[in-house]
This record gives structure tokens, C-alpha cells and sequence, in this order.
């Protein structure tokens, strides 16, 4: 199996508070890796790392990607070269269009892959059947960005983003929470659709629902800045019945 | 001329020494007074008066001319009427003008109605769309000229007023006197975006607003230079003004407002809102005041200034101030100022966007809230477009703002 993720002893630090404590994990590829653990254990921290936000300070360890070590790379490099999270809570952008965002940030990506960038008539084609296929309103569109969104509709833009940005890696940050019985069902069918076996998925969650839907090939259990369990969809269960206390750091 | 030389004057040694008529003697007690600013005056405090009055200006001699009438656009050169247009309802003359506002806070708004024995006055007596556009050609020279604007009762007009030329060092003294009469309607949009000019522009304005009538004022000033405009708003029974200043400052450029709204009339409203982008050593000033007098009854006035500092050489001079002479009213003010914020600069390039592209994204969306106030579609992408000069140095082509076509299918989306 090739990984296409790799992250090896992380140890990360917001402020001076270490959160990450070398922290291990890989990534297989076309594979869908679901992330549980207790608030406060470092689960946004891990992503926010991966992704190169500015609060996380990364200390020592390795974050692998395709091979390369990107630890000092700047997040727009990071999101060009496929890699993709889902906030747990996306920021407003008032003023700033949701459509004219997210075609430049598409074109973007496009132009880092050699790909011919998208005429604004193209781009409204392929954003229109997304947004028909997430459910959403259209109108939230030509909104400015998440400004004055719903929280489902907040995380339904969300998921609007990574199937425009055909990422390579996607990493997402309790997406299912806040969600209504019918939005759950279209983000997680939207995630479903961009599997397709070379795509690597990392959900964070704290509900086995949306693992229902998205059926993960394997669980980890984060702890106090560590993985410090990894196992298959059976782990879910245990989780539910036991709680994380079964779980010892190592 | 020195200006400042009329602070050893009285009244009637000010009307003697500027040659003005005695209809004029208001202003001249006035300007005895109030004084020609320095660097001490209150109104002043954020900007460089001082060489301005004190330089031995030579005057712009106001040239006088046929004036051409013909297009939808008054044109002003150097202070003089070049073109009085052609349009329906709008008449436009060069005459006498003393119905000044006695109560204006500043010297050199009476300074200004002295040095100029005769007014550019536009009356508009039909609902009317028109464009007022001043030419400066003379360098280093002080241009000094009045215009005002009369709309009758009843009447609703659309001006935008825009400035261009390459005088050089000169100083511009001017400024407006415009009255809304009941019930009528004016929506003023002043962009003054010529950022290559390195004129000092003082407009100096008052605005009095009827019963019952409505002021929309929507000003862009993107500047390199010095700059200020001061006016004092009147507000009667019902009147409601909406004011809107977005303000654009770099290198080391002073520029910005110092403004007074007086709430006379009861149930009168304002809102005023000024955004400043300060980039380099810039400073930004915003000295605005909001009075509600006691005979103000069930007033609304709100107040906000917003500033985004570019450069930490950059600083914001914001004062809102709040003066209340009666309970009954609704009334609230604010300022912030502060850098892009990190949190959305992270956002659009965790999406692949570069960080000045996030960064010019976040700065026109700053901008944004005050260029969609001018619901004139054309004028809004003009000024979107100016501004990206102003911030740029060149046009940068960008599909959604400028290609109607691409504003269409987004919109189109149903
Ligand atoms: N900006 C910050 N400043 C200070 N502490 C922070 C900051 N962000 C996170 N932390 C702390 O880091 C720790 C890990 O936070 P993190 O958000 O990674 O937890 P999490 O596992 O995602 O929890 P949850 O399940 O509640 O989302 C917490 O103790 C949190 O308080
Ligand atoms: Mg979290």
C-alpha cells in the first residue's frame, strides 16, 4: 500500500502549550481514515499542522507528503500540491464573493497542475451541478464567503470547495456536526462520490453517524497529542460503549 | 498672497484686503473670528495646515471664456465654468452668492467664499443624472472657487462629481454649498482618485438638507498626497442624510475628513460610515462629529469608522464624536483599526490562493461595503477599477468585476 501521508513523531506547539506530542500516523492511499478522540486532545491541532496555520508551531517530527517533507511550506503551496481540510469552523469573509472565491481559487489549482484555467461560463457549469447535487442553496452563491451562513450551510460550502478542488488528500474537521439528518446524507454522499481509489480521506469525528455512510477502512484514537490506537470500523462500537478511558496513552 | 496674513485683520480690513463685496461681510466677521487655520486650530489638528498658508501663493487667475453647452457634463477648469452641458432641467450659472452658512466651523470655508466674488451655481428644477468634473492644468498657483447646487422641491438627482489634471503643486480652495429643498433628493458621489496629482486639494462644503429630503453622499478619495474636505451637514424636520467615505492613502499622504452633522429637525436620521486603507507612512484622518440639537426630537444618527493599516508606518487619526442635547434618541458610534485579518488571509490560502492575492481579495472586500453604496452599476466598476489602479499603479483585469457578461451568468444563477 502506498502512503501518501506520513506524518512521523510530531510534536507541535500553539503558544507554549505543547499539543502534539510525537504524534504518528499514515495515510494510505484511496483509503478513508477516521480520527476519534476526547476535546481538547489535539484533533484540529493535527489538522491545522498538516495544513501549515500559522497558530501551530511545529517543533519537531516530520508531516510527508508525496514524499517530500513539507513542514516549512506555505499553506497555499500545501493546498496546491492536493492537500484539502474542512474547517471545524470556517471564517466569514464579508465582501468577498463566494463564486468569484472559489473560481480563483480553482483556477488556481488548475494552473498548478497545467491544466487550462476555467472561463467564468465553464466554472458556473461545473459549480451549478455541485451545488444542485449538495442541496444547497443557490442563492448562497453569490453570497460573500460564509458570511451570515448557516452552520450546515457553512459545512456544506465546505464540502462545495473540495469536490471544485479535486484535492488529493482531504482532511475533514467534524463536518458532521451541526448537521441535520439531510445535510449529513448529501455531505457524506458528496464525499462518497470523490472516493475513487487513489483519493486518501482523514475524517474527524466525534459520532460514528457519518462513519455509517463513509465506512472508514481504519480508526485511530487521538489522545493527549498522541495516536494511540489504531484499528478497524469494529473500534467504533467499542468507542460508543466504552467511552476513550479504555484507550491508555502510550 | 499669504493667507495667514488676515489674521492681523478685522472684519472690515478682511473684506478691504481680499477686494470682497459688503454682501459678504458675514463671512469676513466670521473668518475674524474662526481665524485662517494653523498648525493650533482644533479642526486642523491632523494635518499640515501650516505651509499652506503661510506660502506666498500666486493666485490662478480665473480665466473668462465662452462657455460651451453641450453633453450630460458640467466642466470646471481651474476653478472656471468651461462647459455648463446640455442637460434637461439643470441650468447653471456664474453669479453672486451670499447665502453662506454662518454657523460653518471653518476659517477657510468663509476664506474661500471671500476670495471668490462670483459662485459656479447649478439649479436643478427636473429629476436629472449629470456628471460635474473638475480640471486643474495650473501649477503651482492657489485655485480658489465656489460651486453650488440648488434641487427644488420635489426633485431627485444623481451628481458624480470626479476631478482630473496634472497641475503641480498648486493648492485647491474650494468647495460646495448645496441645498436639498423639501422632499427632493440628491445622491452626491465624489471620487476624487487621481492618484498621480500632487496638488493639496481643501474642499471645504456645507449641506443643508430640508425637510422631508434625502443626501446620499458616497465619497472615494485614493490619494498619494495631502488632502482634506471638511463640511458641515444641516439636518431638518425628517431630513436624512447617508454618508459614506471610503479613503484610500499611501506614501506619505494626509488625507481624509473632518465633518460636523447637525441634527435640527426632529425625527431627522444619519449614518455615516468611513472606511480608510492606509498603506506606507500614510495617515488617515476621520474628525467627524454628529450633534443633536435639543430641538432634535426622535433622532437616529450612527456613526463607524473602520481602518485597515497596511504597513506599520501607516496611522489612523479617528475620532467620532457624539454631542447630545436631548433623551430621546437613538444614537450609537464606533472605530476600529486594525490589520487584514490572519484568520481570513489563512483561509483563501489554505484554498490555493497566493498571499497577495488573499491580501488584495480581503483589502477590495473591505472596500467593497462602500463602493456597492453607488448603485449606479457603471460608476461602481469605474471606481472598483480606480481603486485597483490606485492600489496597484496599473489595471489588473478581472472578469467578474469588469466583463459585464461574466456579472450577468453569475448572476444568472437561479
Ligand atoms: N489558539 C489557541 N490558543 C491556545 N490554546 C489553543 C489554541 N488552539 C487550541 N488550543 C488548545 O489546544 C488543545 C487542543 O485543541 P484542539 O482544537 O486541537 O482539540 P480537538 O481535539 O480538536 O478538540 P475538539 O474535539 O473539542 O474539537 C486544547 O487544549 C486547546 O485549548
Ligand atoms: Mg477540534
Amino acid at each position: 500500500m502506498s502512503k501518501v501521508l506520513e506524518i512521523k513523531d510530531l510534536k507541535a506547539k500553539i503558544g507554549n502549550k505543547d499539543i502534539l506530542k510525537g504524534l504518528n500516523l499514515d495515510l494510505e492511499e484511496g483509503k478513508v481514515h477516521a480520527i476519534m478522540g476526547p476535546n481538547g486532545a489535539g484533533k484540529s491541532t493535527l489538522s491545522k499542522a498538516i495544513v501549515g496555520h500559522y497558530d501551530v508551531e511545529v517543533t519537531d517530527g516530520e508531516i510527508i507528503y508525496k514524499g517530500k517533507n513539507i513542514v516549512d511550506e506555505e499553506p497555499e503551496e500545501r493546498a496546491l500540491d492536493g492537500i484539502f481540510l474542512s474547517f471545524q469552523n470556517p471564517v466569514e469573509i464579508p465582501g468577498v464573493n463566494n463564486a468569484y472565491f472559489l473560481r480563483t481559487a480553482v483556477n488556481a489549482r488548475r494552473k498548478h497542475l497545467g491544466k487550462p484555467e476555467l472561463n467564468a461560463a465553464e466554472f458556473l457549469r461545473a459549480m451549478k451541478a455541485d451545488v444542485a447535487e449538495l442541496g444547497m442553496k443557490p442563492e448562497l452563491i453569490n453570497r460573500s464567503l460564509n458570511e451570515g451562513f448557516s452552520g450546515g450551510e457553512k459545512k456544506r460550502n465546505e464540502i462545495l470547495q473540495m469536490m471544485m478542488l479535486e484535492p488529493d488528500v482531504v482532511i475533514l474537521d467534524e463536518i458532521d456536526s451541526g448537521l441535520d439528518i439531510d445535510a449529513l446524507r448529501a455531505v457524506s454522499e458528496g464525499i462518497n462520490k470523490m472516493k475513487d481509489g487513489k483519493r486518501s480521506f482523514l475524517v474527524i469525528t466525534h459520532y460514528s453517524r457519518i462513519l455509517d455512510y463513509i465506512e472508514p477502512d481504519y480508526i485511530h484514537v487521538l489522545k493527549d497529542g498522541q495516536i494511540v490506537h489504531t484499528g478497524g470500523s469494529e473500534l467504533v462500537e467499542q468507542l460508543e460503549k466504552e467511552g476513550y478511558s479504555s484507550f491508555e496513552e502510550k | 498672497m499669504k493667507l495667514d496674513i488676515l489674521n492681523t485683520l478685522d472684519s472690515n480690513g478682511i473684506l478691504k484686503e481680499l477686494g470682497a463685496s459688503s454682501s459678504k461681510s458675514v463671512a469676513a466677521s466670521a473668518l475674524a473670528k474662526l481665524k485662517v487655520p494653523n498648525k493650533k486650530t482644533e479642526k486642523y489638528r491632523y494635518f499640515d495646515i501650516e505651509p499652506l498658508v503661510s506660502k506666498d501663493w500666486k493666485l490662478c487667475e480665473v480665466k473668462e471664456q465662452n462657455v460651451e453647452a453641450s453633453g450630460k457634463k458640467i466642466v470646471i477648469e481651474d476653478g472656471a465654468l468651461l462647459n455648463s452641458g446640455d442637460i434637461d432641467g439643470v441650468s447653471v450659472e456664474v453669479a453672486e452668492f451670499s447665502d453662506i452658512d454662518a454657523e460653518h466651523f471653518d476659517g477657510l470655508y468663509f476664506l474661500s467664499h471671500l476670495m471668490a466674488p462670483k459662485a459656479i451655481v447649478i439649479r436643478c428644477s427636473k429629476d436629472s443624472s449629470f456628471e460635474i468634473e473638475h480640471n486643474y492644468t495650473s501649477s503651482e498657483c492657489l485655485i480658489n472657487y465656489r460651486v453650488v447646487i440648488l434641487v427644488d422641491a420635489n426633485i431627485h438627482c444623481q451628481i458624480s462629481d470626479s476631478f482630473k489634471g496634472e497641475a503641480k503643486k498648486s493648492f485647491i480652495l474650494s468647495g460646495y454649498d448645496i441645498f436639498v429643498s423639501r422632499d427632493a433628493s440628491l445622491k452626491f458621489i465624489k471620487t476624487h482618485t487621481l492618484n498621480s496629482a500632487n496638488y493639496t486639494p481643501i474642499f471645504t462644503s456645507r449641506y443643508k438638507v430640508d425637510s422631508s429630503a434625502n443626501l446620499k453622499i458616497s465619497s472615494f478619495d485614493f490619494s498619494f498626497d495631502n488632502g482634506l474636505n471638511l463640511f458641515r451637514v444641516e439636518l431638518k424636520e425628517n431630513a436624512n442624510l447617508d454618508a459614506s467615505h471610503l479613503l484610500y492613502a499611501t506614501d506619505s499622504a494626509k488625507y481624509g475628513i473632518v465633518s460636523e452633522i447637525v441634527h435640527e429637525g426632529k425625527s431627522s436620521t444619519s449614518s455615516q460610515i468611513a472606511k480608510s486603507i492606509l498603506d506606507k507612512k500614510a495617515r488617515g484622518i476621520f474628525d467627524a462629529l454628529i450633534r443633536v440639537q435639543n430641538s432634535a426630537k426622535w433622532t437616529k444618527a450612527h456613526q463607524n469608522s473602520k481602518s485597515v493599516l497596511l504597513n506599520s508606518g501607516a496611522y489612523m487619526a479617528s475620532k467620532p464624536q457624539l454631542e447630545i442635547y436631548i433623551d430621546d434618541l437613538e444614537a450609537s458610534h464606533g472605530s476600529t483599526t486594525g490589520q487584514l485579518d490572519n484568520k481570513q488571509l489563512f483561509y483563501l490560502q489554505s484554498r490555493g490562493i497566493a498571499k497577495d492575492d488573499a491580501r488584495k481579495m480581503l483589502i477590495l472586500a473591505f472596500a467593497h461595503e462602500i463602493i456597492a453604496t453607488v448603485d449606479d452599476e457603471y460608476l461602481a466598476n469605474k471606481i472598483y477599477a480606480d481603486f485597483e489602479t490606485a492600489y496597484y499603479g496599473k489595471y489588473e483585469l478581472d472578469c467578474m468585476k469588469t466583463c459585464d457578461s461574466c456579472e450577468e451568468s453569475i448572476l444568472g444563477i437561479e
